[in-house]
């Protein structure tokens, strides 16, 4: 092994060794601070959401969830903006005849995992921004896959768009209701919304709307962003 | 046993980041981060973080390489003289 390898295995060492003992600290230092104490206890009474992360996310911080959905916004919009008005080339073919025939097959399959993690973001881990990448990962692979001119013809940058708009503004409609019913922007059970019982598919009130949307938003800019990467001729780095 | 196998992943991660650093050639490089990504999604998993896990599983393995491969495959190598490098 040269020198730059062995100073390369010990800095491996020496690095991991530091995160565990950082890690170590942090995860048997057990007491809770206050505010994670009270999500702890009182956050599937308060949310009616079981799962506590999206209780937090969509219900208790809802509006920074806004300010990150509002982020990846303008992300979208930057990006289409520098790469507006070139077109995606048509000259790719895609994969061969084995991989599309059996991705054919297999695209519902795939279609039913992002759709699982989006309708049960309040019961499981997941949600609606994980549910949202997967989908736009699925669509870069239909994109690989069958070539990119059949696969923007199904799914266009225009559709993406407008999912992209429509959802944003559902986002904040779904805030304004909670204004209107008398429990302050984006409010959830105090708003009115029904709560049903905790662990079942409809319940935790707002909470599934917007895990919908929040999904629809994500992956339509994030396959908004790669189509625009894809768009355009080749540069010279 | 689980604290070595703890351990194990993080050496592994921090082997794996620098790999992304120091492998030359680009596809390479993308492909080892995205090992970083999983790597990073166990530890995660390991620390309970569930949500964390599965995001960091789908944007680093999945959406980023995407973008990375793509943004490789859209450019283009610039041939240079070894001069014009060095000014």
């Amino acid at each position: 092994m040269t020198t730059r390898a062995y100073a390369v295995a010990i800095a491996a060492v020496a690095a991991a060794g530091l995160g565990y003992v950082l890690l170590s600290y942090a995860v048997t230092d057990g007491a809770l601070l206050p505010v994670a104490a009270r999500y702890v206890t009182d956050g599937v009474r308060d949310t009616a959401s079981i799962n506590i992360v999206s209780g937090v996310l969509l219900d208790y911080r809802a509006f920074d969830t806004l300010g990150e959905a509002t982020v990846i916004l303008a992300a979208v919009a930057a990006v289409s903006a520098l790469f507006s008005g070139s077109t995606i080339g048509t000259d790719s073919h895609g994969a061969g005849l084995l991989v599309q025939r059996s991705v054919s097959y297999l695209a519902g399959f795939f279609w039913l995992f992002p759709v699982y993690i989006i309708a049960n973001g309040h019961l499981s881990p997941g949600g609606g921004f994980q549910g949202g990448v997967s989908l736009a990962v699925l669509i870069v692979l239909l994109n690989v896959v069958f070539g990119t001119r059949v696969g923007s013809q199904r799914i266009g940058v225009k559709h993406l768009h407008w999912a992209e708009s429509l959802s944003a503004a559902a986002f904040i409609a779904i805030g304004a209701v909670g204004i209107v019913q008398g429990g302050g922007f984006l409010a959830n059970l105090s708003a009115g919304f029904p709560a049903g019982s905790p662990g079942s598919l409809i319940s935790a009130g707002a909470i599934p709307l917007l895990n919908l949307v929040i999904g629809v938003k994500v992956a339509s800019g994030l396959a908004s962003i790669f189509y625009d990467l894809i768009s355009g001729d080749r540069v010279a780095p | 046993m689980l604290e070595v196998a703890f351990v194990l992943l993080l050496v592994l991660l921090v082997v794996t980041a620098l790999g992304a650093v120091l492998i030359r050639g680009y596809i390479t490089s993308i492909i080892v981060l995205s090992v970083f990504s999983v790597v990073t999604t166990v530890i995660f998993a390991f620390l309970q973080a569930v949500d964390v896990a599965m995001a960091e599983a789908v944007i680093g393995a999945g959406l980023m390489t995407a973008i990375f491969v793509t943004a490789v495959s859209r450019t283009q190598k610039v041939r240079r003289d070894r001069k014009e490098r060095s000014l």
